[in-house]
């Protein structure tokens, strides 16, 4: 039996997917070929259990295919789970697929009824909210033209305004406030408070986490069909992204693996780079990015320690050199750029092969991708070896502050 | 029980898409809703002719004797092959969101009933503009009938529905069978030109006794046994609640099966 206080009690559910290799509907495909119905069980979640209180709002997280829209479509009864059971209490209403049953050739008034049906509700019911719907929406001058004429905003506008009229016991919400314009987002945004403040329950799936931070009292993080965490929303999100640009810098490293090779072949190939030039006296032979550990990288957090370590070769004595670095954004913004002068290091001369570091203490760069040239010049400012976009390396961070670098900062308040 | 309430909060949406079909069904022509009244009125005047001239049948009037048969007909052959696809036609609305399945069966039986009923217009005006009169008492028997065939055609459009989604081929198996059918059933004919050894198997047919139900009330001007009635009835309970008992049980993977 389901606790008084719960609107929606989730008990070891189980949901299996069959992916077939080849699936027939047809009758001749399933006699003769039964073989061919051959299929893989995919478990898109494994034995999860929620409880939701009446009037709480929860956000459910997680990667793409993580199980949780699985989640909510089958709070919806679209689909049903292997095993275990679904309980909820109340009317339940669906911000999952805006605008299902309208018909493109009848006025957005009948549409308001049609779709308004959809959602349980009798004429009479329609007929009270009709108004509330009709200036939610603001599309009061058009209601009375076919739907095929609206925009689509103004589609989406109407049908979330029905949506959210339906007064439901639980909302069920899918990445639904991506919609609309600036304006009526944040209204949609502003009646789904007004809507909590009534008591409504409310279930959010989103992949924007500020929005459900806004909103809901616990978020439940989903990960490969378990329920990795749960609780606070910002606490939980917290985790949530220090796993994602975990799992992030893995790809990306195994992706650079791969490049590199190329790269390097391609190197080997065209031995007139273009973006190399210089005398050639001596030249970059190893370029390699570290982590503050000294292990390869070429994905850090901002503030992170980045430590650029090249190995050079001398063909011919090179007087007065100068080591130089520049780092650019992947659209050819100048980020930073120094060398061994303009840092008034001591005047030395390149005789034999060598190497050098160059240890960036705090990478305070935002969130993208960035190139780094590497130099080695004469003392007037000629090039020895200038290699241009010599590293690509890429940023990521938690926090979602804007422009080109985090200038170190503190808040004081005085409220 | 629970599911029986929830049916009746829809109820809004039954209607809507009766009124989207009926209206939908003639959208776009010049004569719009009254091709309703107008297409039967031209069938029988065919019927007429050729009954009447061409091939002269054994029956006095046959045309009236075949029509006031043929349209209950057509009722329970658009439940079956329209029901049959009646979820596949929604199929992204089922797919997005919830309602109870069986709303959509429902609606389309619910439509084919009605369009019946304006038919059964055309057929009193034709049976009283040609001679042959209506006997006012068998007439009150008439809704009986009518909500026996309706609970007989939803029940079978609840099986066919829920199948078709998992076995595509059957919507035009259908085609098919509910032609044999009408062979079957005295629709064409009465059921005194069945010879008597196959009457038993002719009896197992449960449109026979509705057919033959119309038929008595509205041709022969005759009230009906109240045991052929019951019997209609029974056969119609017991198919809605196999219909009921099988849809339930199949609509759990429906969205998963399109």
């Amino acid at each position: 039996m389901m606790d008084e206080r719960n609107a929606i009690e989730v008990r070891n559910i189980t949901k299996t997917f069959k992916v077939y290799y080849d699936k027939g509907t047809e009758l001749k495909e399933k006699m003769l070929f039964w073989k061919r119905n051959r299929y893989e069980n995919k478990d898109v979640l494994k034995n999860v259990s929620f409880e939701v209180k009446k009037g709480e709002a929860i956000g459910l997280v997680g990667k793409n295919g993580c199980g949780k829209s699985t989640t909510l479509k089958m709070l919806t009864k679209i689909i049903y789970p292997n095993s275990g059971e679904i309980e909820m209490q109340g009317r339940v209403s669906s911000l999952i697929e805006l605008g299902a049953g309208f018909h493109p050739d009848m006025s957005g008034r009948e549409n308001i009824y049609t779709n308004a049906s959809i959602f349980g509700l009798t004429k009479k019911e329609i007929d009270a909210r009709l108004d509330d719907i009709i200036r939610f929406s603001e599309l009061e001058e058009y209601i009375d033209n076919p739907v095929r004429t609206y925009s689509s905003g103004m589609y989406t506008r109407l049908a979330f305004s029905v949506a959210i009229n339906v007064d439901a016991d639980i909302l069920l919400i899918d990445e639904i406030l991506a919609v609309g314009d600036a304006n009526f987002q944040a209204k949609c945004f502003n009646k789904l408070r007004e809507i909590k403040a009534e008591g409504t329950t409310i279930v959010i799936v989103s992949h924007s986490l500020g929005q459900i931070e806004q909103i809901c009292d616990r978020s439940i993080w989903i990960r490969d069909g378990h329920i990795a965490l749960e609780g606070n929303p910002k606490d939980v999100h917290m985790e949530y992204l220090n796993y994602m640009n975990e799992q992030r810098i893995d790809r990306l490293e195994r992706e650079r693996t791969d490049m590199q090779i190329r790269e390097m072949n391609e190197r080997n190939d065209v031995n007139k780079n273009k973006k190399r030039y210089g005398s050639e006296d001596a030249k970059f032979t190893t370029i390699r990015m570290l982590d503050k550990d000294g292990n390869e990288q070429s994905t850090f957090k901002t503030g992170d320690e980045m430590i650029l370590d090249l190995d050079y070769h001398v063909e011919q004595k090179v007087t007065d050199a100068v080591f130089g670095f520049g780092i650019f954004r992947n659209d050819g913004l100048w980020c930073y750029g120094t060398n061994t002068r303009i840092d008034r290091m001591k005047n030395f001369d390149l005789e034999k092969d060598g190497n050098f570091k160059v240890a960036i203490t705090d990478l305070n760069l935002i969130p993208g991708q960035y190139w780094c040239d590497i130099t080695i010049e004469y003392g007037e400012g000629n090039p020895v070896d200038y290699y241009k976009q010599a590293m690509k390396f890429e940023v990521v961070s938690n926090v979602t502050d804007v422009g080109i670098s985090r200038i170190p900062h503190n808040w004081e308040l005085n409220l | 029980m629970k599911q029986l309430k929830e049916l009746y909060d829809y109820r809004e949406m039954i209607f809507s898409l009766v009124k989207k079909d009926l209206r939908g069904r003639y959208k776009g022509s010049v004569l719009g809703f009254l091709w309703t009244f107008i297409n039967p009125l031209l069938q029988l005047m065919v019927f007429t002719l050729v009954f009447s001239i061409i091939m002269r049948a054994g029956y006095e009037q046959y045309y009236l004797f075949l029509f006031v048969a043929l349209v209950p007909w057509m009722f329970f052959a658009s439940s079956v092959q329209d029901g049959s696809t009646s979820i596949l036609r929604e199929k992204d609305m089922v797919k997005k969101i919830y309602f109870p399945r069986e709303v959509l069966p429902i609606a389309t039986v619910t439509s084919g009933f009605v369009n019946m009923l304006l038919t059964f217009i055309v057929i009193f005006v034709v049976l009283i503009f040609s001679g042959r009169g209506i006997n006012p008492l068998a007439v009150l028997c008439l809704p009986v009938v009518m909500i026996v065939q309706y609970i007989l055609c939803l029940g079978i459009a609840l099986i066919v529905a829920s199948l078709t989604v998992y076995l595509r081929d059957l919507q035009y198996i259908l085609g098919i069978l509910v032609m044999a059918l009408q062979y079957m059933t005295p629709v064409m004919y009465g059921s005194d030109m069945v010879p008597d050894w196959a009457l038993p198997i002719f009896r197992m047919n449960p449109l026979t006794p509705v057919i033959e139900i119309y038929r008595q009330i509205l041709y022969y001007k005759q009230i009906p046994h109240l045991t052929s009635l019951l019997l209609a009835f029974c056969t119609g309970v017991v198919f809605i609640v196999i219909g009921e008992l099988l849809f339930r049980k199949l609509q759990k993977g429906f969205a998963e099966n399109f």
